[in-house]
C-alpha cells in the first residue's frame, strides 16, 4: 500500500501541490480584487492541470509574454497605476498564476510556492480580523507542506530514483504542520521582541476603497445604508462605568454648509478649539475603532483634548486625523457630557452656521419666521420646533419616500416621515432660518454592552445624526429631534424600533438570545485580537519591556530579553526533534490499559522486566508481594487469555475489554494510599 | 572549493573506518539556494510588516522565519544517528562504470528520508529509511586506470524536510575497488599451444577432471546432469569435466604483439575474457609469475586481478 501510495506521489504529486497552492493563494484575496482577476489567474491554473493531464498543451514563451503583458495592461487599465497594495496584489495573483505554466523544474516550483507565500503576506497586510486567521494558518500549512513535497520530489530528477517507503499526503501535512508548530513560540517570541517601528519607513496609500463610514456629506436618505449593516463601527472600554442610554452620543463628523439638500462639512475654521467648562465628572475611557478609511476618530460627545499628536482637535470638536484610519487602532479620551462653552461664538463662526441657500425651502422659512416671532427667546424657539415636530404626525422610517426639489419642505409639510437625517437637517435649517446658530453633527448613537470583555460595541446600524445649536449662556447645546419623534431610538437600537431595517441575519442574532451571547462572545474575542494582537505596536512593545521591569526601554534591552528566550526555545526544539518517537505506532486498546497497568505496578515498585510475558509477570508479583497476587494475577491472566488466548481476535470482545480497562483503573485509585506507603518503607529499609 | 573543505574536512575528522554511524561533530549544513530565497523573501516581508507596521504580517513572517531554523534542525537531525555498515564494490574494467554497494542503517525510531550518497563526482542516489531499517545503495563509480582504485571520499548529504537547508557529511573509509585491465585489442586468440609448451594443469593428463558445477544449458548431456544436486531441489545443474577435448590455451604477454605494455594487458584481458565465454581452459604467464591452466570465474578472476596488478 506505501508502495502504491509512492508512485502516486511521485512525478506528479508536485505540481498538484503548487497548483493547489497557487489557487488557495488566490482565492484569499477573492473577495478582495476585482472578479476577473481571481477568475483569470484560476484559469491559468486549470490550464496547468488541464495540460499535466494531457487534456491540453502549454503555451510557448512569446504566448506567455503576450498574456503576461495583457495582464499587466489590464490591471493597470483597472486601477490606474501599478503602485499600491491593491494594485500590487493583483499584478502578483497573475503572475504567480503565469509562472505556473512555465513550471517544470523544481526551482519554478519554489519560485510559485514564494509568490503564494508573499500573496498570503499580501492578504494579512489587507485584512487581520480574526475570523480570517483560520484561513491564513490553513494556507501557511499549506505552502509549507508544498515546499516539502517539492522538495522530497526534487531529490529524484537525476534519474537515480529510487522509490521506498515515500512521504505520503499525510505525513507531509504532518511534517509541515509540526515544524510550523515548533515554530509558533519563537514566532511569539519575535512578536513581542523583535523591535517595531515608530513610524514608517516608506509612505504608502492605504488605497481608494473607503468603504464604509460616516460621510462627508448627508443628504436626507444618504445614511439609509449604513443602517443595514450590522458590523461593528468601534467599541469602547471605560474606566468606570458605561454612561447611560441618553448619553451615549459619539461624535463625528460635522456639517456645516447646505446648499438647500445637502450637508458638507464646510470649511473647517482654522481657530483652536474653544475651552469647555466640564459641568459633570468627565468620562474616561479607551475607543477601539475599526479601519473606517476616514480620517474621523469617533469619540463620545463632547471630546475634551486630543488623544494624540497627529489628531486635529478642531473647534468644533472634531477628532481628524492626518491619515485615514486603514488599521485598527485603539486610543484614550476624556469626554465631558455635560458642558458649557467659555468663550463666546465668533462673528465669523456665527455667520457660518446661520447662513441658508437663498430662496430654498420656502415654506420652511416662513414656518421658523413665524415660530420665531412667537417665541419669547432662542430657548423658546427650540421648543416650539421641537413641539411642532411632536404634534403634527410625524413619524419615524427608515423607508420614507423621496423627497423633491424643496427636499425640506417637502420633509416637513407633506411627507412628514423620515429619519434622524431628515429631522436633524429640518431642525437645524428651522433653527437657521430663525436666526439661531445651528450646525449638524453626525456619528453614532447607542451601544451594545457586552458582558463578556465589559465594553460597549458600537455597530454600524448606530450610526445617527443630531443637531446642535448656539444658546447665549450655554453655548452649544445638543438637540435631538429624532428623540422627540420616536424616544425609543435613545435607549434601544434601531433593531428594536425598525425590525425590518437590519438585514434577516442580523434580525435573527438579535431574536435569539443565545445567538446573541454567542455573538458577543466572539465580539469580545475579536475585541482582544485587535487590542493585543493587531494593536500591538511600537508604543506597546515599549510598555511590555517595561512591565517585564527594563526601566529605560532600549531596543538593547529588548535584545537582550530576546535572545535569552531565543536560546530557550533552541533548547526545547532540540530536545522536542532529538526524542526517539514520532514514528511508532500506537498500541491499541488493549495494549494502552496492559500498559497501564505494567506503570501502575512499576510504581509500586514492581516493573516488569523486558523479557517477561503476562504470566511470567504474574508469577514474580506472586512472589515479591503475595497481598497483591489474588487481585493482580487474574488481571494479567486475562490479558493473556484476550491478547493470546485461543480466542484471540484484533478486536477483543467489547465487552471483556471494558471490563479490563475498568480493572486496571480501580487497581491504581485503590493502592495508592497504603500500597505505595508501604512500597516507600520497604525501599528505605531494604535498599 | 568542495576539494578544499572536503580536504579540511579530512584533516579534521580524521581518517574514518566503516562500520560509521555520523555524528554530530561531522555533519555540516549550509542553506541551499532555495533556503537562501526563503531568507530573502522573509527579509521582505520582515520590510513590509514593520513598514505598514502589520501585526498580522510580522506574525506570519517570524512564523516563517521559525519555520526554516526548525527547518535546519530537522534536516539535521535527518543525517544523524544515521550508520553506514560497509561498502564493496565488484572489480570492474578500466573505462566501464560500476557500483560500489553501500549499505545503510537506521538504528533509530523514526524515518529517515531523502539520503543522497555520492562517490566523489558521481551522481547521487538517495535512499528513504524507514524506522529500524537497513537499505542498500548501488552507487555509480567510474575506473580509468587498472589496477586497485581507491575510493577515498563520499558524501552523504539531505535537504529533506523542506529543500531550505542542506546538511552533508564526508566520509573518508578505505574502500578500495580493483579495476582490471580494459579489455580490448583484435588480435585472434592464440591457437591451442598447450602441445607446444607441453604444461597441462597438473594431473589432467588423460583424465579428466572435475571442474565444477555450471548451470543447465539447452544441448547439455543429460548424463552430465547433476540429478543428485537437482533431487535436493538445486537448480538444473551440469557437471563439468575439463576433457583432452576442450582447447587449452596458455596466455602469455608475448603472444600479444603489441608495442606498449598496456596495450597487451589490454589484449590478455580480452582473450581471457573471451576464452572463459568461450568455455576453454586457458593459463596464463607472466613474469614472475604462472597461473596454470584452468577455467570458472575465480580463476578468471585470479587471471585478472594478476594483469590488473602485474607491475605494481
Amino acid at each position: 500500500m506505501k508502495a502504491t501510495r509512492a508512485a502516486q506521489l511521485a512525478p506528479r504529486s508536485p505540481l498538484l501541490w503548487v497548483c493547489m497552492v497557487t489557487a488557495a493563494a488566490l482565492l484569499l484575496h477573492a473577495a478582495q480584487v476585482f472578479a476577473w482577476i481571481t477568475i483569470a489567474g484560476l484559469a491559468l491554473v486549470g490550464w496547468r492541470l488541464a495540460a499535466a493531464a494531457g487534456l491540453a498543451r502549454l503555451p510557448g514563451g512569446a504566448v506567455r509574454i503576450v498574456l503576461g503583458l495583457s495582464l499587466v495592461a489590464g490591471v493597470f487599465a483597472q486601477f490606474h497605476t501599478l503602485n499600491g497594495l491593491a494594485p500590487g496584489t493583483a499584478m502578483l495573483m497573475l503572475m504567480v498564476a503565469i509562472k505556473l505554466l512555465e513550471t517544470r523544474s523544481p526551482r519554478d516550483q519554489y519560485i510559485v510556492v514564494g509568490g503564494a507565500l508573499f500573496l498570503l503576506l499580501a492578504a494579512c497586510l489587507d485584512r487581520q480580523t480574526l475570523a480570517w486567521v483560520p484561513l491564513y494558518g490553513t494556507d501557511a500549512l499549506l505552502c509549507c507542506s508544498a515546499l516539502a513535497v517539492v522538495a522530497y520530489a526534487s531529490g529524484t530528477d537525476d534519474g537515480a530514483l529510487r522509490l521506498s517507503p515515500a512521504l505520503g499526503t499525510r505525513e507531509v501535512i504532518g511534517l509541515a504542520g509540526r515544524t510550523l508548530l515548533y515554530a509558533f513560540p519563537l514566532a511569539i517570541l519575535l512578536f513581542l521582541f523583535f523591535p517595531r517601528l515608530p513610524g514608517h519607513l516608506w509612505a504608502f496609500s492605504p488605497g481608494e476603497d473607503a468603504v464604509t463610514g460616516l460621510g462627508d456629506t448627508l443628504t436626507p436618505g444618504g445614511i439609509t445604508r449604513l443602517t443595514t449593516s450590522y458590523a461593528i463601527a468601534f467599541r469602547a472600554r471605560f474606566d468606570g462605568g458605561p454612561p447611560p442610554p441618553d448619553e451615549r452620543y459619539w461624535r463625528g463628523p460635522v456639517m456645516h454648509e447646505f446648499d438647500g439638500a445637502t450637508w458638507q462639512a464646510g470649511r473647517y475654521m482654522p481657530g483652536e478649539a474653544q475651552q469647555l467648562d466640564c459641568l459633570s465628572a468627565p468620562y474616561r475611557y479607551r475607543i477601539y475603532l475599526e479601519p473606517t478609511f476616514r480620517a474621523w476618530w469617533l469619540a463620545l460627545d463632547t471630546v475634551m483634548a486630543s488623544p494624540a499628536p497627529s489628531v486635529r482637535y478642531t473647534d468644533d470638536y472634531q477628532l481628524i486625523a492626518s491619515q485615514p484610519v486603514s488599521q485598527s487602532l485603539s486610543y484614550r479620551a476624556r469626554s465631558c457630557a455635560h458642558a458649557r462653552s467659555l468663550v463666546p461664538l465668533s462673528p465669523a463662526a456665527r455667520q457660518m452656521d446661520t447662513q441658508l441657500p437663498p430662496g430654498r425651502n420656502p415654506r420652511t422659512l416662513a414656518l421658523a419666521l413665524q415660530l420665531r416671532s412667537r417665541a419669547g427667546s432662542d430657548v423658546g424657539f427650540v421648543r416650539s420646533v421641537l413641539t411642532f415636530l411632536r404634534a403634527n404626525g410625524f413619524t419615524y422610517s427608515l423607508t420614507p419616500p423621496p423627497l423633491g426639489a424643496e427636499p425640506i419642505d417637502d420633509f416637513l409639510f407633506d411627507t412628514r416621515s423620515g429619519f434622524c437625517g431628515h429631522y436633524a437637517s429640518a431642525f437645524v435649517d428651522l433653527m437657521r432660518a430663525g436666526g439661531v446658530p445651528a450646525r449638524v453633527v453626525t456619528g453614532y448613537l447607542g451601544g451594545q454592552w457586552n458582558p463578556y470583555d465589559d465594553s460597549l460595541v458600537v455597530r454600524q446600524s448606530d450610526a445617527h445624526a443630531w443637531a446642535e445649536v448656539w444658546l447665549d449662556g450655554t453655548g452649544w447645546t445638543r438637540v435631538d429631534p429624532t428623540a422627540v419623534v420616536a424616544p425609543e431610538r435613545i435607549d434601544h437600537g434601531i433593531l428594536d424600533l425598525l425590525p425590518n431595517a437590519v438585514s434577516v441575519s442580523a434580525r435573527i442574532v438579535h431574536a435569539w438570545p443565545w445567538l446573541n451571547a454567542t455573538l458577543q462572545r466572539w465580539d469580545a474575542l475579536n475585541g482582544w485580537w485587535n487590542e493585543r494582537v493587531v494593536g500591538f505596536n511600537y508604543r506597546a512593545q515599549l510598555d511590555l519591556l517595561g512591565d517585564l521591569g527594563f526601566r529605560s526601554p532600549e531596543l538593547r534591552d529588548a535584545a537582550y530579553a530576546f535572545g535569552a528566550a531565543l536560546l530557550v526555545w533552541l533548547a526545547w526544539i532540540s530536545w522536542q526533534l532529538g526524542r526517539d518517537t514520532p514514528n511508532r505506532p500506537r498500541p491499541d486498546r488493549l495494549g494502552r490499559a496492559y500498559t497501564r497497568l505494567c506503570r501502575k505496578l512499576a510504581r509500586m515498585g514492581l516493573a516488569r522486566a523486558a523479557h517477561q510475558g503476562p504470566l511470567a509477570y504474574a508469577q514474580t508479583i506472586t512472589r515479591r508481594r503475595p497481598d497483591l497476587a489474588t487481585e493482580v494475577g487474574p488481571l494479567l491472566e486475562t490479558y493473556a487469555a484476550l491478547r493470546f488466548g485461543p480466542t484471540s481476535t484484533p478486536t477483543p470482545d467489547r465487552d471483556l475489554l471494558r471490563r479490563f480497562e475498568l480493572a486496571v483503573s480501580r487497581l491504581s485509585a485503590r493502592r495508592r494510599s497504603d500500597g505505595d506507603r508501604s512500597v516507600k518503607l520497604r525501599a528505605l529499609w531494604f535498599p | 572549493m568542495q576539494e578544499r573543505a572536503a580536504d579540511w574536512a579530512r584533516r579534521r575528522q580524521g581518517p574514518d573506518r566503516l562500520p560509521l554511524t555520523l555524528a554530530r561533530r561531522r555533519l555540516y549544513i549550509l542553506p541551499t539556494r532555495a533556503g537562501i530565497a526563503f531568507g530573502a523573501l522573509l527579509l521582505t516581508m520582515l520590510g513590509a510588516g514593520l513598514n505598514y507596521a502589520n501585526s498580522l504580517a510580522l506574525l506570519l513572517t517570524f512564523l516563517l522565519a521559525g519555520f526554516a531554523l526548525v527547518a535546519m534542525h530537522e534536516c539535521h537531525r535527518n543525517l544523524l544517528g544515521l550508520a553506514l555498515l560497509e561498502a564493496a564494490a565488484a572489480p570492474l574494467f578500466a573505462g566501464s562504470a560500476g557500483a560500489l554497494r553501500l549499505t545503510l542503517e537506521n538504528p533509530s525510531g523514526r524515518a529517515h528520508y531523502r539520503i543522497r550518497v555520492a562517490v566523489a563526482n558521481e551522481a547521487a542516489m538517495v535512499l528513504d529509511l524507514p524506522a529500524g531499517s537497513r537499505g542498500q545503495l548501488a552507487l555509480p563509480i567510474r575506473a580509468s586506470r587498472r589496477g586497485l582504485q581507491r575510493i577515498d571520499r563520499l558524501r552523504v548529504s539531505s535537504s529533506h524536510p523542506f529543500g531550505l537547508f542542506r546538511a552533508w557529511t564526508w566520509v573518508h573509509a578505505p574502500i578500495t575497488v580493483i579495476v582490471y585491465p580494459r579489455p580490448t585489442g583484435s588480435l585472434p586468440l592464440p591457437a591451442d599451444r598447450g602441445a607446444r609448451s607441453g604444461t597441462y594443469p597438473r594431473g589432467t593428463a588423460g583424465a579428466d577432471e572435475w571442474l565444477g558445477l555450471r548451470p543447465f544449458r539447452d544441448g547439455d548431456s543429460p548424463r552430465q546432469v547433476a540429478w543428485k544436486a537437482y533431487a535436493r531441489e538445486a537448480p538444473l545443474l551440469v557437471k563439468e569435466y575439463s576433457s583432452s577435448g576442450s582447447p587449452l590455451r596458455l596466455l602469455s604477454l608475448e603472444d600479444a604483439r603489441q608495442a606498449d605494455t598496456e596495450a597487451r594487458l589490454e589484449q590478455l584481458t580480452r582473450w581471457i575474457v573471451d576464452a572463459e565465454a568461450g568455455g576453454d581452459l586457458y593459463g596464463l604467464e607472466l613474469p614472475g609469475e604462472r597461473i596454470p591452466a584452468h577455467r570458472g570465474p575465480d580463476h578468471r578472476h585470479k587471471c585478472l586481478l594478476a594483469l590488473a596488478l602485474y607491475g605494481s
